[in-house]
């Protein structure tokens, strides 16, 4: 590999990676904040339920 | 992590951003930006290694400096200068809002990777032009305190403190992080470096880039410009989840995980003891 074939991987896969990680930190964010807005019954563990 | 923000009548924002309105914020202009981003990206490197011609010094090698500027004008400008206004504006009382912060923490995550990114594809560049990875020079030097001054700035944040005080104490760091943004910029003019001056412009603001040449350089501009702001985007969107969910993280994340599996039923903290099944895995 060449030193500008290094070079174009290394920036655009480097920006792709992270735009990946945001995106599935802001999954499993969204995730949290589902659990979060349901109500306490759905949250709880099911042995506190009953 | 304490950073979930209450609403109090000094900050007006903090009760918008909790709101479903503010957690379900999705512009829509969004997938219109990423997609340009793709498409900008895909034509950069199509020019930028089929059409363009060598260079009559530096042949192929000139290739490198259709990415490496662009991603250097992200993490100083783009980023910097987000950072700095976002800090400014959150410091000011008239403008104070969690709003400023997390944007202003949102392109200091975005710029430390566009700075390392920036020190690696220089690096590349260096290696075949100057016959060395690194050195010493005043150019690569301040990018390098850019990039830990950024990374400073995230382990700052991570500091478990009163939301106010956690931005305010941020908001000082990032004016730092950008006050090293300008001696970055005219480090080539203000020391004897290695590193060669403006790529386009010189400081009569003569363009000395021509033809293809040029157009790909404005292009991969354009490319990284709109990866940004996607990026931005979707870290901002995260900062704001965060604090929605704030100190109730660990609470979530458990209960997550109790309405996935329903075999650690039995393992919850209610429960757990001798007889609560393998390990009492589900327990905290």
């Amino acid at each position: 590999m060449s030193y500008v074939d290094a070079g174009y991987l290394v920036a655009i896969g480097g920006s792709f990676l992270y735009g990946l990680s945001l995106f599935l930190r802001r999954r499993r964010w969204e995730r949290a904040l589902t659990v979060m807005e349901a109500t306490p019954d759905e949250g709880a563990p099911p042995a506190e339920r009953s | 992590m304490n950073t979930r923000v209450t609403a109090t009548p000094a900050n007006d924002l903090s009760t918008a951003i909790t709101s479903p309105a503010a957690r379900n914020w999705r512009p829509r202009w969004l997938p219109v930006v990423g997609g340009a981003a793709v498409v900008t990206t895909a034509l950069t490197v199509w020019l930028g290694l089929w059409v363009t011609p060598p260079d009559q010094v530096q042949g192929n090698l000139a290739r490198l400096l259709y990415i490496h500027p662009a991603v250097a004008t992200v993490a100083l400008y783009w980023a910097g200068g987000v950072a700095l206004v976002g800090s400014v504006l959150y410091l000011w009382p008239r403008t104070r809002s969690f709003f400023w912060d997390r944007l202003a923490a949102s392109a200091v995550e975005v710029g430390a990777v566009f700075s390392a990114l920036t020190l690696i594809t220089g690096s590349l560049w260096g290696r075949p032009v100057w016959g060395v990875w690194w050195t010493w020079d005043a150019r690569l030097t301040s990018t390098a305190l850019l990039l830990i001054l950024e990374l400073g700035y995230l382990a700052l944040r991570r500091v478990p403190a009163d939301a106010h005080i956690r931005a305010r104490r941020c908001a000082v760091a990032a004016i730092l992080v950008a006050i090293d943004v300008p001696i970055v910029h005219f480090s080539v003019q203000w020391w004897n470096t290695l590193h060669q001056g403006g790529t386009i412009l010189d400081p009569g603001l003569q363009v000395h880039v021509h033809g293809s040449m040029l157009w790909t350089m404005l292009l991969s501009f354009v490319a990284f410009s709109l990866i940004f702001v996607w990026l931005l985007a979707m870290r901002y969107r995260i900062e704001v989840l965060q604090d929605a969910v704030g100190d109730q993280e660990l609470e979530v994340s458990l209960a997550e995980r109790w309405s996935e599996d329903p075999e650690l039923v039995g393992a919850g903290p209610s429960s757990s003891g001798p007889g609560s099944g393998p390990g009492g895995k589900g327990a905290p």
